[in-house]
């Protein structure tokens, strides 16, 4: 039996859940997104302006069903394996 | 024009003299990833072309292209938990970008202290996420029916005249939006208390709405825990039981994890 550490670390990550930790405190701390550390030689993004962006990058997901989910890449892999005739190193 | 640096995350250098840096591609997909040797700190680089990477062309991209903030923000992700999954990393934030090689070493021999308390932080530890999510309706019928509150109301307004129960019943709706949004609190902070003892750190960061996650259900909490390894399965246990007990209250715990640090290490 595999460990909860091993389930949730093969659970499939979403866009915004990469987003929440890779802007992290930029985006705990205050409206104003810093995307850098110091003064002028960094550069620095609106907030507002990427959450938009995400916003409609969700929508256009929700409008766009054939984005990448595991169950389309599972069925490309097979696809792969069968073209190259090669043995399935992975298992399904 | 200096090229500039774009700089993914710190490692010990007696790391990564121990281990050669994998191959990986930059964020401009021409260059390589390399290593930039700081005294003690190793940064992990990449170099970018001064006119196409300005502050205002990232910003034009931000805003126009989302392809291309959303190949970025994997790219960044990507080379980060590669990082991760061979040295001790205190990972930057996405598109931390400077102007030289002279004050990317600046910034980072002025913070020297902050790096190295930041390694020792994480040796041993794990940075997890939980995320709550609550389908309301659920969550309300619950509390409708369970709450003493709205139970008493209830009982005052069958003593009324018929024409004040009318409105005194919009009045009630509005009560129960306000007991709703105080269960999910009580709920949702309770948890946070039992999994805060499992952590050297602990913090509540916040919510994203409905729009960005793209989800039905609210995103009603959002905490971060810094984790001894030895008890990460203890604590994830704990997620898994605490959401059993919640069974019929529309709240879903979700574990994601371990991440590189971004949350529990610093140096600025």
């Amino acid at each position: 039996m595999s460990s909860l550490r091993e389930t949730v670390e093969n659970k499939e990550v979403g866009l915004i859940d990469i987003l929440d930790v890779i802007l992290d405190k930029g985006v705990a701390i205050k409206g104003d997104l810093i995307i850098s550390i110091a003064g002028v030689d960094l550069v620095y993004l609106d907030l507002r302006v990427l959450i938009a962006s995400v916003e409609t990058l969700v929508q256009s997901y929700e409008n766009d069903q054939s984005g990448v989910t595991s169950d389309n890449f599972d069925e490309q892999r097979r696809e792969l394996v069968d073209a190259t005739g090669q043995p399935n190193k992975w298992t399904d | 024009m200096d090229k500039k640096i774009y700089l993914y995350g710190l490692i010990p250098a007696a790391e990564a003299d121990q281990q050669p840096l994998p191959s990986v591609e930059g964020f401009d997909g021409e260059g390589k990833l390399y290593t930039f040797p700081i005294d003690d700190i190793t940064a992990v680089v990449c170099d970018l072309d001064p006119n196409e990477y300005a502050e205002e062309s990232i910003e034009q991209k931000i805003n126009n292209d989302l392809e291309w903030l959303q190949k970025k923000a994997f790219h960044h992700h990507e080379a980060l938990t590669l990082l991760y999954n061979n040295y001790t990393v205190i990972p930057l934030k996405f598109c931390t970008i400077y102007n030289s090689e002279e004050s990317l070493q600046q910034s980072i021999k002025s913070n020297g202290d902050k790096v190295e308390n930041s390694f020792q932080l994480l040796k041993g530890n794990e940075e997890w996420n939980l995320k709550i999510y609550c389908d309301e309706d659920q969550l309300k019928q619950q509390v409708s029916q369970n709450n003493t509150t709205i139970e008493e109301k209830r009982k005052e307004i069958k003593e009324l005249p018929p024409g004040r129960q009318f409105f005194e019943r919009k009045k009630i709706d509005h009560l129960i939006e306000k007991e709703l949004d105080k269960e999910k609190d009580r709920l949702c902070d309770h948890i946070h208390e039992q999994l805060k003892t499992y952590a050297v750190q602990a913090d509540v960061k916040k919510n994203w709405g409905k729009d960005v996650t793209g989800l039905k259900e609210n995103m009603s909490w959002n905490s971060v825990y810094l984790l001894p390894v030895a008890k990460v399965e203890a604590f994830l246990a704990k997620v898994e039981s605490e959401e059993k007990g919640l069974d019929g209250s529309g709240l879903r715990l979700e574990a994601s994890g371990p991440w590189p640090a971004y949350h529990f290490s610093s140096f600025s």
